[in-house]
């Protein structure tokens, strides 16, 4: 072998190690201890006013209906196994769902964000995605963010009376592009590009993960509205009792 | 089903105070990402790893296990941040293309190895903690700092449900896979979706047949259970407290310098 092509060899290999280990393909998760601390700090301060109105929005409806601690508590652990479960990939690495968008569809927004920390609290501590230093910035990107921009975005398509099955793909999808957006940027934040700064090192962020997280958000904007498609023929009673149909 | 939480009641630390298991961890935690010492991260990465494996007795095979997990997110964003793309070339490599260079610079390259240094170490605290405290004994000390009732109620009952629903999930995968379900991508899908809907009416069902049975044993909107109580032991506080003064030391160290 010539000296060129065991450069080509050893670059190549490099090249498939990083891109072939890929064990767990989750959404984005920022790991424990991967931001700053100010950055830790400044991230959960800006979810805790969208904690305190999830919140007290829980308790209003808990004080008018006790059942509904129940439901809600089902509601997060379904979102919770809904996102550990394998879904099916065309590239062959294990990936999961957000879940985020179908939880903002499904159910009130406010109460999304409660269920989002919680159940990202489980997953730091149960499966090791994301940590309790970060949790702030991954429950802004993945319990406020996305679930706020798929269920604005769900309200819309449907006043503009676009075809419920593609608002519902929409909706999803854009949920779980926007958290990828979200979380790049939040990398970017703490740690920017030393040439060009935040927004040559958010290119670079939105770059790297984008082979992984694209095709992600397609699949999770097509299972979200096969699940939508299922439930709507066979659990009428049970999405009136968490709101999404409303009672007439 | 969820391995973590399996091995969480075989740990021999298991029966030691959750309180100080969870400060330790916490403070460990908060010291590790604070201090951004490359030597503080070792030394947390070393105690934690010995502390879990050689006193928990969780196996060591599995311990590397774990860690590798948030592997691929670590390296995929560290590449991200020690890789540049500039006009001028950097002091530590620089390969050109075009009028371009990859390129970075001494400095970046540190940066990136003290901050996987650090991520490791602060993934060994979280590790500490969910591998040798049951989920049940962290919402106690929760409770214990004052979290809000209904928050804790809520984490108790998913943390509840997370099993009951993990196990109709894989025994409907199961079943799926028995008859083909999964034998190329547009039946995966179709699967896979019809399982979560099948899932959440199921899920319903149950909730509402819980909610009967704790109604009917009296149930007013708050859940009691009781807490068994280990009393933290003098030398294991003693020692932690060592531990942590030493670890803020260096942190005030590296402000200071």
């Amino acid at each position: 072998m010539t000296k060129r092509k065991k450069q080509t060899l050893v670059l190549t290999s490099i090249f498939a190690l990083i891109f072939g280990m890929v064990p767990n393909v989750n959404a984005m998760h920022i790991m424990e201890g991967y931001l700053p601390g100010s950055f830790c700090i400044a991230w959960g301060v800006i979810c805790v006013p969208f904690l305190a109105a999830g919140f007290f929005s829980i308790r209003k409806t808990l004080n008018e209906n006790r059942k509904a601690l129940i439901i809600l508590a089902m509601c997060g652990a379904f979102i919770f196994v809904i996102s550990s479960l394998k879904i099916p990939s065309v590239t062959g690495s294990c990936s999961h769902m957000t879940g985020t968008g179908m939880g903002a569809i499904l159910f009130d927004p406010a109460a999304v964000s409660i269920l989002g920390i919680i159940v990202l609290i489980f997953q730091a501590i149960l499966l090791a995605h994301g940590g309790l230093t970060s949790l702030g910035a991954n429950t802004f990107s993945m319990a406020i963010a996305g679930p706020l921009v798929s269920f604005g975005l769900f309200k819309l398509c449907q006043k503009s009376h676009i075809n419920k099955r593609v608002s519902v793909f929409i909706a999803a999808a854009a949920g779980d592009l926007l958290t990828y957006c979200v979380t790049s940027f939040q990398l970017a934040m703490a740690y920017p590009s030393e040439q060009g700064g935040v927004f040559a090192s958010m290119i670079k962020f939105l770059g790297v993960f984008a082979p992984t997280q694209l095709p992600l958000a397609v699949i999770e904007g097509i299972l979200t509205v096969i699940i939508i498609i299922g439930l709507e023929s066979f659990a009428k009673p049970e999405l009136k009792a968490i709101g999404y149909i409303k009672e007439t | 089903m969820i391995a973590i939480d399996k091995l969480c009641y075989y740990s021999k630390l298991r029966y030691v105070n959750a309180c100080e298991k969870f400060l330790y961890a916490l403070f460990t935690l908060f010291f590790c990402v604070f201090s951004k010492s490359m030597a503080a991260a070792v030394l947390v990465l070393a105690v934690n790893g010995i502390l879990t494996v050689v006193k928990g007795g969780i196996p060591l095979s599995r311990y590397r296990h774990f860690m590798a997990v948030p592997l691929a997110f670590l390296l995929l964003s560290t590449f991200t941040i020690i890789i540049n793309i500039s006009r001028v070339p950097l002091d530590a490599y620089a390969i050109p293309i075009g009028s371009y260079y990859i390129t970075s610079s001494r400095a970046s390259l540190l940066f990136g190895l003290r901050l996987i240094l650090t991520a490791l170490a602060s993934v060994s605290c979280l590790y500490f903690l969910s591998l040798n405290t049951p989920m049940t004994d962290i919402l106690a000390v929760l409770k214990k700092f004052r979290c809000p009732e209904l928050l804790i109620e809520l984490m108790m009952l998913i943390y509840r449900f997370i099993f009951v629903l993990m196990n109709l999930a894989a025994v409907m995968s199961t079943a799926q896979n028995c008859r083909l379900g999964n034998k190329d991508f547009r039946t995966s899908c179709k699967s896979f979706g019809s399982m979560a809907s099948t899932l959440f009416i199921r899920s319903m069902k149950k909730s509402n047949a819980l909610y009967d049975a704790m109604e009917s044993r009296c149930y007013d909107g708050k859940i009691h259970v009781l807490i068994e109580n280990y009393p933290p032991r003098k030398k294991e506080v003693f020692l932690i407290i060592l531990y942590e003064t030493l670890l803020c030391l260096i942190t005030i160290g590296r402000y200071i310098l």
